[in-house]
């Protein structure tokens, strides 16, 4: 790995750190305590009204699939890991441009279109490792606490998250490489990612509002309900590409501007 | 040689002008630093220093014009030139929270070649701590990691954005030593300021901008003969204006009881002679100091009035 790569995460521990440890926390709490709200989850499944379980993509509390649908993959899980991918991402440029660190890092004899994937890389690297933390951690706690849910399809589902934290980096690193500001990349890729987020529990509540669904990142992750149906590659392949394209156009637009101005 | 020059010429601009919207930030500059040379490239603040400098880094893009650095293109040629340039920002920040130890050892992995030795060897002449972490280090610390890491590499150009600022006198002594040296080993200086005094002691030829544009080049020496001093000197009784007045270079004659303050532009060598009729008690002189050397150059000039205006 370059010295850029490693200066990035070096920089970027303590924040790394943070995340890695909430989103463990959160997934081992859920995931464990599957067995003991069993009583309190049915409760859940029959106050929530049919509308709100549909726009939280909750199908049913009390089977091991609804569940972890209802908790790690539902709501929390994806904005952790969407909330990590932005806020880590807004550190590549953004950050170290507002606040003058970035001179010293651009004397390194790196091209510009290199040294924005080289930041790029780093944080790819890292929110790829944050955004599989669910997944491994369901995988091992699963089978002991009798949710029965095939291994193939919670990777699915995980490989899911990751690829939707992946499309939310790209556009965030878009957004900031493009501007250099980090209230600029926060506020648009904060607001895309709840605004498109609402807009998939809108289109299944809402008379022919079906097709808003393809609009929203959220519908590629868990719209095909990968942890009853497993893969998806096309789906996940949309994420992909959608975060693709947000980085490379941030790559050609951070090489062709002034920094730092 | 490290780099294809066609000549001797280590920064060449032409006609480079940047407009931040339709503010300005330098015009039409045309302006070369030998090969070899210390120049110093003097400017109130905010009269387009940075905006050069980052110019040259292509940090920046010009608006229109050209830079030539070490024969190469600032932004095509950007990974090799940065290889051969070392750059003292005029606003340090660093990133991250590491040790001093630690970031410098950054900048020495991704130049690649710097030995370890280097850095320590600089760091001991500096007087500086590689083991505090640098957002404790004081403001002239922190001046002195950034020295390090820009001569780290012996490179073929030093860049360097006021680079005593926040340094103590010894230091800056021990920092106009390295720029010496640099010269002696054939490398090439390029530093901005805004105190003639520091730059007049390495400098071999000084740039002075003012108000986004290029007012002179000038040898140092001549450039001290054109500085204007302000003289206070005190005699045992009460003297004549009329007997200073008149002299050659000497202006803005006050005299009060046994004081007599003025300004002498040029040699001092007439207001000396003068006062030695008199008994003289005390005699101040101030260091020429670069406002003033602005005053007077823009006044011969530009004409009376114009006053510079710190944009």
């Amino acid at each position: 790995m370059s010295p850029l790569v490693r200066k990035t995460w070096r920089d970027d521990r303590r924040a790394i750190i943070g995340w890695a440890a909430g989103i463990a926390a959160f997934t081992t709490v859920y995931t464990s305590f599957y067995a003991s709200f069993q009583g309190a989850a049915q409760l859940k499944d029959d106050a929530l009204p049919e509308g709100m379980k549909n726009f939280l993509s909750i199908q049913d509390m009390t089977s091991g699939t609804g569940y972890l649908q209802a908790t790690v993959y539902g709501l929390v899980g994806p904005l952790l890991v969407v909330m990590a991918a932005i806020i880590l991402t807004v550190r590549t440029i953004p950050r170290p441009e507002e606040d003058g660190g970035i001179e010293l890092l651009m004397v390194n004899p790196l091209s510009r279109r290199a040294f924005a994937t080289q930041r790029l890389t780093a944080t790819f690297i890292t929110v790829t490792a944050l955004a599989a933390i669910p997944g491994v951690l369901v995988l091992a706690i699963a089978p002991g606490v009798g949710i029965d849910v095939p291994a193939a399809n919670i990777i699915s589902a995980s490989a899911g998250l990751v690829a939707l934290a992946c499309c939310f980096l790209g556009i965030a690193f878009g957004v900031g490489a493009a501007t250099g500001r980090r209230g600029i990349a926060l506020g648009v890729t904060g607001a895309l990612a709840v605004g498109t987020y609402i807009l998939r529990g809108v289109s299944g509540i809402v008379d022919g509002g079906a097709w808003l669904r393809w609009l929203s990142p959220f519908h590629y992750f868990i719209g095909t309900d990968p942890l009853h149906t497993g893969w998806h590659p096309a789906h996940l392949l949309a994420l992909a590409a959608a975060g693709a394209v947000g980085a490379a156009v941030g790559i050609v637009m951070f090489d062709r501007r002034d920094v730092g101005v | 040689m490290l780099w294809h020059m066609t000549d001797d010429i280590a920064v060449r601009a032409e006609d480079l002008t940047k407009f931040y919207g339709t503010r300005r930030g330098i015009e039409g500059l045309d302006l070369e630093v030998r090969a070899g040379e210390v120049m110093g490239f003097l400017g109130p603040n905010c009269a387009g220093k940075t905006t050069t400098i980052r110019l040259l880094l292509d940090f920046l893009r010009p608006t229109c014009g050209h830079a030539t650095v070490l024969g190469m293109d600032p932004r095509r040629d950007k990974a090799t030139l940065h290889r051969h340039i070392g750059y003292l920002p005029g606003e340090l920040a660093f990133p991250g929270r590491e040790r001093a130890a630690d970031l410098l050892r950054f900048f020495a992995d991704s130049r690649s070649g710097v030995a370890w030795q280097t850095v320590t060897g600089l760091a001991e002449r500096l007087e500086l701590d590689l083991s505090r972490p640098i957002h404790t280090l004081s403001k002239g610390n922190k001046q002195k990691v950034g020295l390090v890491q820009a001569f780290m590499h012996s490179p073929a150009l030093l860049i360097l954005d006021e680079p005593t600022s926040g340094l103590d006198p010894l230091m800056q002594q021990e920092f106009l030593a390295l720029v010496r040296e640099a010269r002696a080993a054939g490398q090439t200086v390029f530093m901005s300021s805004h105190v003639l005094a520091e730059v007049q002691q390495t400098a071999d030829r000084v740039a002075i901008v003012r108000d986004g544009r290029l007012a002179a080049v000038e040898r140092v020496e001549s450039l001290g003969r054109r500085a204007v001093r302000t003289v206070e000197i005190h005699f045992d009784g009460p003297v004549e204006v009329a007997e200073f007045a008149a002299l050659p270079g000497v202006t803005d004659v006050t005299v009060s009881g046994p004081v007599l303050r003025c300004t002498v532009d040029g040699r001092l060598d007439p207001l000396i002679k003068a006062a030695a009729r008199h008994e003289v008690v005390d005699l101040l002189s101030t260091e020429p100091d670069l406002e003033e050397t602005f005053l007077s150059f823009y006044y011969h000039s530009e004409g009376a009035g114009d006053v510079p205006a710190g944009t």
